[in-house]
């Protein structure tokens, strides 16, 4: 693996060619090779391998290098040199490697280098760097970062688990780790089949095959609480043609309303999506209000009556609770209902005189439920 | 730290390939290009000059007129067919187009026709360069807010112009003021505004999706003391210094709180609740938070938060006359609720 290489720096070699300059006496070697080059002409003849002090220690020394060329995207191919032996010869193939012509203006790449700031990982941020070595490289102009100015888009830190996940999704290998699971706290060794990852609303997902399971699962990747592991032979699985969003059940509700009483000046978060309910449609509501809040409402006329829109009942009733007596929900009931049970919940926190205290947590919780994913999400 | 062998040798051939195309460039520049300084370059042309096919003979190296080096300019003679620039690998091609995409669909850049343009060529390219456009990784970032503000400010910041806004806290509180605009942080879960503000007379950070109403000005921004680089630190932003400490034990799933919202600390009770820990720098912002979520919530400590959270349900349970504190709905949580 390439994250174990030494620096440029350590044990060179007698000749004192370090790393780097070996590889690149190998890439140029292998490159202009009229067939191909058998290992034992690759130690005695390429600049940086005769010093190897033992067949292992060359072995070593070569598998590696081949591991790190494949990695930067020269992939050292493999044939046989038809002579009598079944000995292997080595070779690079520059159509195999070549960048396609790809002509950026200064402001595309500005925006491809704003791509290296996206990240706050730092593999992917070494995965952007490369790409814009190897896009100067191939003569592209200075950046201008002037077409996205001001913009800094970034997304939250994936984490370790994307190294082996990538590893696993473009092989088609199997992964384990163990896993918190988010309704009932426990946590299990999974073994799934990657398929994607992907970020929404402040979280990281895994969407995948769990083999455990027999069924498409999606993880939450902090609840992942071991080392990815991939294991099991690459091509062990194909990934499904499927849409992020609707496997992660984000697909949204239709759009509703809510009618809301509140209170001047208050709430102006939610009043920034809500319209006035027009005078002439009021009376009713202004009675519902007098209705259920009696006179700690004071006149109905005090208060503003909106319509909210919303797509998520237990998100609107969540917002609605949360504004506190600065609001009231008046239709429909079960955005009310959904409202009432919160704020009843959060008025039982507390301890006050002639009411009971809160629940323990063994008594009040408790009722075992499955969750429809893993990675429990609004 | 030591470079590591993979991005020097990706250099070096990055050096050779570039020249091949570009003919004699100056040390400086290629410093520049490559990310590196001058003195790098010139032991970056020494490694090259003494490397080749077997046999390494003179004619067997990548060669460069010595004359040129003498004043400053590095003029490749001799390549050994090292003039293929190499192709993206399939994990800097996901890194790159799944930054793209998120990026192009924010509102940010939809809002302005010549953003999204210049998004999406580049995206274009760099998928006919890079073949199949790996989905491996799905990014998508925070609405904006509001279309009309997104758009105001985008151009605000295109235009270096200063900005009059309406702005309400977490707290409820709204404010109007004008402000520099510096920089759109636009987030996975929300976007962020980084201002010169003139009412606090300080930089400040504002929520784009609490910004009411945001009109641009035409007076030019001004340069501001203690702004420059002007980078977020985001986790200074919310971190609470000498706060109190509040602790707040929650059922399961009630999870996603802790991975989302900054806390000291977080235990793993063996019954599956788990135990947070969090200052309290913003107590509307948490008062709102746990009346949110009561249902999840099982305790919460020191009492006078408790009582201060229950005291304003019960409140508010008058206005719906529901006073009473029935069998409350503690955990038979319906639907797991986020934001």
């Amino acid at each position: 693996m390439s994250s174990d290489l030494p620096p440029t720096s350590s044990s060179a070699p007698a000749t004192g060619l370090n790393p780097a300059e070996r590889l690149l006496n190998l890439v140029i070697a292998l490159v202009n090779t009229n067939a191909a080059m058998t290992k034992q002409q690759v130690r005695t003849a390429v600049a940086g391998y005769s010093d190897a002090p033992s067949d292992e220690a060359f072995e070593r020394m070569f598998e590696r290098d081949k591991d790190m060329l494949r990695a930067l995207g020269i992939p050292v191919v493999t044939v046989g040199t038809g002579g009598h032996t079944d000995e292997l010869g080595y070779r690079i193939d520059q159509d195999a490697y070549a960048l396609p012509p790809i002509d950026l203006t200064p402001a595309e790449l500005g925006v491809l280098s704003l791509a290296a700031q996206f990240w706050q990982d730092k593999t992917l941020q070494t995965d952007i760097t490369r790409a814009m070595v190897k896009l100067r490289a191939a003569g592209a102009g200075d950046p201008s970062a002037d077409a996205l100015a001001g913009l800094a888009p970034s997304v939250r830190a994936v984490g370790d688990a994307y190294g082996p996940l990538m590893e696993a999704i473009e092989a088609r290998r199997v992964v384990t780790f163990s896993y918190r699971a988010a309704y009932n706290g426990a946590v299990t060794v999974r073994h799934v089949e990657p398929w994607r990852i992907a970020a929404r609303d402040g979280g990281w997902y895994l969407m995948c095959f769990d083999r455990d399971r027999q069924a498409p699962r999606v993880f939450r990747m902090t609840r992942i609480e071991s080392r990815v592991r991939v294991t099991g032979p690459a091509g062990a699985f194909e990934v499904p043609d499927f849409e992020t969003d609707a496997m992660l059940g984000k697909t949204h509700g239709e759009m509703r309303h809510a009618v809301v009483a509140v209170r001047p000046e208050r709430a102006s978060a939610l009043r920034a999506r809500a319209k006035a309910v027009p005078d002439g449609e009021r009376t009713s509501y202004d009675a519902q209000l007098t209705a259920t809040a009696g006179a700690l409402a004071g006149d109905p006329a005090g208060w503003d009556i909106l319509q909210v829109p919303y797509r998520s009942l237990t998100g609107m009733a969540s917002e609605a609770a949360g504004y506190g007596a600065a609001l009231v929900v008046l239709e429909p009931e079960a955005v009310r209902e959904e409202t009432i049970r919160r704020l009843r919940a959060a008025a039982a926190l507390g301890d006050p005189p002639g009411t009971p205290g809160p629940a323990g947590p063994a008594s009040a919780g408790s009722t075992t439920r499955t969750a429809p994913t893993e990675a429990s999400h609004g | 730290m030591a470079e590591r062998a993979d991005d020097r040798l990706l250099r070096l051939l990055g050096i050779v390939a570039y020249l091949d195309g570009a003919g004699p460039v100056s040390v400086a520049d290629l410093a520049g290009r490559f990310g590196t300084t001058p003195a790098q370059i010139q032991k970056d042309v020494d490694a090259l000059w003494v490397s080749g096919t077997p046999g390494y003979w003179p004619d067997d190296l990548i060669d460069f007129d010595a004359a040129s080096i003498d004043r400053g300019v590095v003029h490749l003679t001799e390549a050994r067919g090292m003039t293929r620039p190499l192709r993206l690998g399939t994990r800097e091609a996901v890194a790159l187009v799944a930054a793209l995409r998120a990026m192009k669909a924010t509102d940010a850049v939809q809002a302005d026709p010549a953003r999204s343009a210049v998004v999406e060529s580049a995206l274009g390219k760099l998928t006919d360069a890079t073949g199949e456009a790996a989905s491996a990784v799905d990014v998508r970032l925070a609405p904006g807010g509001d279309r009309q503000v997104v758009a105001a400010i985008s151009s605000a910041l295109t235009n270096r112009h200063r900005l009059r806004i309406r702005y309400v806290t977490s707290s409820d509180v709204v404010s109007e003021r004008e402000v520099d605009p510096v920089r759109l942080h636009t987030q996975d879960e929300f976007a962020y505004l980084a201002a010169w503000c003139y009412r606090a007379e300080a930089p400040r950070t504002f929520r784009v999706d609490r910004i009411l109403e945001a009109v641009e000005t035409d007076v030019p921004v001004q340069a501001h003391p203690g702004e420059a680089g002007a980078e977020i630190d985001f986790a200074a932003l919310f971190a609470g210094g000498s706060s109190p400490l509040a602790t707040i034990r929650f059922a399961p799933r009630a999870r996603w709180f802790a991975e989302e919202v900054p806390v000291e600390s977080v235990r793993n009770l063996p019954d599956g609740d788990f135990e947070v820990t969090l200052r309290v720098t913003n107590p509307g912002w948490l008062r709102s938070s746990l009346v949110r979520l009561a249902p999840l919530v099982r305790s919460v400590s020191p009492g006078a938060l408790a009582d201060d959270v229950a005291g304003s349900a019960s409140e508010a349970l008058a206005l719906y006359g529901a006073g009473e504190v029935g069998e409350g709905g503690r955990d038979a949580a319906t639907s797991p609720d986020h934001h």
